[in-house]
């Protein structure tokens, strides 16, 4: 059959790329990727938005609306949220990386400005909303 | 007496200095090409740029190898602009933590136990950590802890990418064959070499 050749002709190709120790390198990258995503996005349902700055860090309920304004060391990086996402709108970087990532919403998302020290970042509700904002 | 310690990695007469010169300008052109590619998502990276470092784990002696690493690091820094700042930290030790490793790895395990594709892998994957790492330390503190799956699957994908390639590339390419046939010939001249 020429559908079975072709098949068994392609995995002794892919077997003659990988080796023994190229599966276990990949394999092991795989699975601590897996362990790695269920400790950081397996948390209880999104509530806040935690901002992490060189000077500290500021909780904020993602259920209400707000612009924020983060000071980093080469400026102001504007943050807004909004409709339960949180973007960043602007920051005083050179190639607007941050800008250009997509909006966040749930647990363990985040996005950051690595010039201007801005993380953003969403985590779950631990403990109840009684606090607006917090200065570590 | 040829000696057995470089498993089958030729030697050259001028220590590799003329490959790992031309491997370093062919980094800088594939940094170019790279950031000439649209990023389907931020931070996304091919690493093309590490094609040649790649290939010098099974071609140069270790100090024209980490030389190469360093002006690598060093060009692509003054290619984007960030050689001054801190982002080029991060170029740095990701950079130098892949090359140590890959190096590491060919140490224990010969290109019959472990292709390019795992070589790239081991260092795509280190060279992501080592900056999540950083950033931790440096930059975000624990919240950089978020950043890890996201960075580790990225580097997943384009180690298994640019490794295929890689393989690919080496086991086809008639100028490397060329390069190693060359420095073969003049292994009887070469000096002892520092490897």
């Amino acid at each position: 059959m020429p559908l079975t050749d072709r098949h068994s002709k392609r995995l002794r190709k892919a077997r003659s790329i990988l080796r023994p120790l190229d599966v276990l390198i990949v394999a092991s990258s795989a699975a601590l990727l897996v362990a790695l995503s269920i400790a950081v996005y397996g948390g209880p349902p999104s509530a806040t938005l935690v901002v992490s700055t060189e000077m500290g860090e500021w909780v904020y309920p993602m259920s209400q609306d707000r612009d924020i304004e983060a000071q980093g060391p080469l400026g102001i990086t504007y943050i807004h949220i909004g409709d339960g996402n949180a973007h960043i709108e602007d920051s005083p970087c050179a190639n607007k990386t941050c800008v250009a990532s997509l909006p966040i919403s749930k647990t363990g998302e985040w996005a950051a400005c690595l010039p201007n020290g801005v993380f953003i970042h969403i985590e779950g509700a631990e403990d109840d909303g009684e606090i607006d904002a917090f200065v570590k | 007496m040829k000696s057995m310690r470089s498993s089958n990695r030729p030697s050259f007469p001028d220590g590799g200095r003329r490959i790992a010169a031309f491997l370093a300008a062919l980094a800088f052109f594939l940094s170019t090409v790279e950031y000439m590619l649209p990023r389907p998502v931020p931070f996304m990276r091919l690493g093309l740029a590490n094609l040649p470092i790649l290939i010098a784990v099974d071609l140069l002696p270790f100090g024209a190898y980490m030389a190469l690493a360093l002006v690598k690091v060093v060009g692509m820094s003054v290619l984007t602009g960030s050689l001054f700042t801190y982002v080029a930290l991060f170029s740095l030790a990701g950079t130098l933590a892949s090359a140590l490793t890959m190096r590491g790895l060919r140490v224990v395990a010969g290109p019959k136990a472990l292709s390019y594709v795992g070589l790239c892998v081991a260092g795509a994957v280190v060279s992501n950590m080592a900056q999540v790492a950083l950033a931790r330390v440096f930059v975000f503190g624990p919240s950089a802890k978020f950043m890890a799956p996201m960075f580790l699957g990225l580097g997943l994908v384009s180690g298994l990418t640019l490794g295929a390639f890689t393989q690919v590339f080496a086991s086809r390419s008639s100028w490397l064959a060329k390069v190693r046939s060359s420095a073969r010939a003049s292994e009887g001249e070469a000096l002892d070499d520092q490897a």
